[in-house]
């Protein structure tokens, strides 16, 4: 016995050391999303396939768990509605199924589990918040025991742009378990999180282009608004050197369409009009105005769309969408 | 029957013990103190305005707004966004403790919407939340009457 133990001291000592190693290794690493095949773009109305591949190792024994699976998408897609996704394996194949809103995460403190990943991972990279965590778990539960690794490819099919919009989005995904949550500890990270990455394009269709990747030149707030909403209009100079470049107040040139076939224009340098800098420097100015009084429509009447300019405080100096002579353009909607 | 003179008065004693017992205990009434009805007439105007949360009363000018409660109805002066955009008669879901308001402008279908009514250093709050334009889009109005 003695000399057994000599032994592995002496020759096998290394050996024995990187098995040690690599069975720390092979327990701290918790979930991974190791790629994603998403393609580049597709047309409207077009399903879509995905697949999130994912690997799981086992940090010591427990469970069994259910995999969490979140996927960031705009909310204009219904994604809820309009996605399926299925989970294929070693360990057996099945369905993800749409987490109810009454399952609240383990150390989430309380949220749900769409806001828990909006408060863990925000918007993914995305420059406008009209974007959606959707909460998806497998419909079985997996085990913790015994070493197993679980390698599972989670299988996507969405149909894209139900609101009919063109866009540019960074698609996020996220993974978890329902034992864990988005933790760490001694073990590991429970999570893997991809977002931000290269921009997927909708075409096809004959509402606005919406650009959740570019920063724009203005921006409405909220993104989804109607004439009966307080509206805030952002002019952020800090894209582009415009020709408003060092004004200290920039106006609102608007033309409003209405249900009724009208046009009604408001171009005027006052303060009705006026976009306030939100600091001396920051090159940012904002106007928060309620359009339906703004335009001063007839209680028959609403607004669908508004084209705009922004000027001086001449009028003279114009700037239009792109830092072009094209006016900016946004349409009431909800959807 | 010695036993049976013992018995008898041990159970003639346990009839008096439970005989004190049913009697020693007199219900009394209690008569709840009645809540007053929630009275929310007069003229009030917006002290804090958030849309999604974000605060807008520093960036709306909503001094000249207000909403003036009678009896049974209302009247808008100076129109924001608001739940309704006409006058119209209002009633509370319940008169003593009322988390509900709702709006029946002239002529519309009645709209509802959550209502609370805090006592805010001293002073009664009316706190309304509605979405007068998308429905995701929700904003929350505190009302403190004008002077």
């Amino acid at each position: 016995m003695r000399s057994y133990l000599l032994h592995i001291k002496g020759k096998n000592l290394w050996k024995l050391c990187a098995l040690v190693v690599l069975g720390i290794a092979l327990a701290c690493c918790g979930e991974q999303i190791t790629s994603v095949d998403q393609p580049a773009t597709a047309t409207v109305g077009a399903v879509v396939p995905i697949t999130v591949h994912c690997d799981i190792p086992t940090a010591g024994d427990g469970g069994p768990d259910y995999l969490i699976f979140g996927f960031l998408v705009p909310k204009g897609w219904k994604a809820a509605q309009n996605t399926t996704i299925t989970y294929t394996s070693k360990q057996g194949n099945g369905n993800m199924t749409l987490i109810p809103d009454g399952t609240l995460p383990k150390n989430g403190g309380g949220l749900t589990w769409p806001a828990y990943m909006k408060k863990m991972f925000g918007n993914g990279g995305n420059l406008i918040d009209d974007v959606e965590w959707v909460a998806y778990q497998t419909d079985k539960a997996y085990s913790h025991t015994g070493g197993v690794e679980f390698i599972v490819d989670l299988n996507i099919k969405t149909k894209v742009g139900a609101d009919n919009n063109n866009m540019l989005v960074k698609l996020g995904y996220t993974i978890t378990d329902s034992g864990n949550g988005f933790t760490s500890d001694g073990n590991g990270t429970y999570y893997s999180v991809l977002t931000g990455m290269n921009c997927f394009e909708v075409t096809g269709g004959t509402g606005d282009l919406v650009d959740f990747c570019n920063p724009q030149l203005t921006t409405i707030d909220p993104p989804k608004s109607l004439d009966n909403d307080f509206v805030t209009l952002t002019f952020d100079g800090t894209v582009t050197d415009t020709h408003l470049k060092g004004e200290s107040e920039v106006y609102l040139c608007a033309t409003a369409y209405t249900s009724d076939g009208k046009t009604i224009i408001v171009c005027e340098q006052t303060t009705k009009t006026m976009l306030k800098q939100t600091t001396a420097t920051s090159k940012k100015y904002q106007l928060t105005f309620w359009p339906r009084s703004f335009f001063n429509v007839g209680d028959t009447q609403t607004i669908t769309r508004m084209e705009y300019y922004l000027t001086d405080k001449t009028g003279k100096t114009k700037v239009g969408y792109g830092n072009t002579d094209a006016p900016f353009t946004y349409t009431f909607k909800c959807g | 029957m010695k036993y049976n003179y013992k018995a008898k008065r041990i159970y003639l004693a346990l009839v008096a013990v439970v005989m004190l017992a049913a009697t020693s205990c007199k219900t009394e009434k209690i008569v709840p103190g009645s809540e007053a009805p929630k009275n929310i007439a007069g003229n009030w105007r917006v002290i804090k305005a958030t849309r999604n949360g974000t605060d807008l009363t520093s960036i709306i000018d909503f001094s000249q707004f207000r909403i003036n409660f009678t009896d049974k109805g209302y009247s808008l002066v100076n129109k924001l966004p608001f739940l309704v955009s006409k006058d119209g008669a209002f009633t509370l879901d319940d008169p003593q403790y009322p988390y509900k308001i709702t709006f029946t402008a002239t002529g519309d279908k009645p709209v509802s919407t959550p209502f609370t009514y805090p006592i805010v250093n001293g002073k009664r709050q009316l706190s309304i939340t509605f979405s007068p334009g998308c429905a995701n889009n929700t904003y929350v109005y505190v009302l403190e009457k004008a002077n």
